[in-house]
């Protein structure tokens, strides 16, 4: 029997819920998370266990932060670099988060986060297609800024998309609470 | 993330009034969160998400001090003078609120009674 599963996401950004529910199906049936995959979850088979995970953003974590974890009943589960954290509790464990003013907090550092790598790609794409429709006299000038301009725009898809999918969360949250 | 800052806007949320209460004595973070749930009889608990979260604010905020940091992991905090202050600020607008509130049910109680 194959001992490993790799589970796809369909991006954090837009089914971080959805993936968690699915995580805490497949532990039920004894198939645990090891680690992070660029499109997705790596699975492996262990004991079947009824345990909910909860997913943060939180760059620099350091030992107090998963100290706060671990007292609160979440194991550390894996993460990507220091800034994306898995965890796991027994279900029915009290969530991670509690209050909405910080709820909001964590969605706003990683669009923030996103932006910071969207912007640049962002101006690139902008500047390149308008250099193409520029006159240079000579025609391949134009095409090379309509390639780098395509390929800048291509490129931007990875963290514009995210961001959107964070600004769109936001809005709901801010939606759904009075502040 | 200005915005809608309650901190920058002299006001406490409910995680940061609780805990803010609960280091007016030196704690670290889980007697914080024991001491929260324990003065609420478990109606107001904050996650460690949450708790972290805040307690870098109050502390950015000087609000709340390291007072002691010799296990790194194990840190406690406490109260500043300032945080003091707004905690009795906080307070005493939490008081006036529900003196509204209260003043508002009264004489529609009266109307209705």
């Amino acid at each position: 029997m194959k001992k490993t599963k790799y589970i796809p996401s369909g991006g954090l950004a837009f089914t971080e819920e959805k993936d968690m529910k699915i995580l805490a199906q497949y532990a039920k049936k004894g198939w645990m998370v090891e680690r992070f995959t660029n499109f997705g979850y790596k699975l492996v088979v262990g004991e079947p266990k009824n345990i909910d995970y909860s997913l943060d953003y939180q760059k620099g974590a350091d030992e107090e932060y998963f100290l706060f974890f671990e007292e609160a009943g979440w194991s550390h589960v894996c993460s990507i670099g220091d800034e994306i954290h898995l965890f796991c509790a027994t279900a029915g464990t009290k969530p991670i988060y509690t209050d909405t003013p910080t709820t909001i907090e964590k969605y706003e550092r990683e669009k923030k986060q996103m932006g910071k790598s969207a912007l640049p790609l962002l101006i690139s794409t902008i500047v390149f297609l308008f250099l193409s429709n520029i006159d240079w006299g000579f025609e391949l000038a134009g095409v090379v800024m309509w390639i780098l301009g395509t390929l800048s725009l291509v490129l931007l898809i990875f963290p514009g998309l995210p961001y959107l999918g964070y600004q769109y969360k936001l809005m709901k949250l801010k939606k759904g609470s009075l502040h | 993330m200005a915005r809608t800052d309650s901190l920058e806007m002299g006001e406490l949320t409910d995680t940061a009034y609780y805990i803010l209460l609960s280091l007016v004595e030196a704690r670290h973070g889980y007697l914080i969160m024991k001491n929260i749930e324990s003065i609420t009889n478990n109606r107001f608990s904050v996650g460690p998400a949450s708790m972290y979260t805040t307690i870098k604010k109050l502390l950015s905020a000087n609000l709340i001090r390291i007072y002691d940091d010799s296990d790194q992991k194990k840190k406690t905090y406490i109260a500043t003078e300032k945080g003091i202050e707004l905690l009795e600020k906080e307070v005493q607008r939490r008081r006036e609120m529900v003196i509204h509130a209260e003043k508002v049910l009264k004489q529609r109680g009266e109307i209705e009674g």
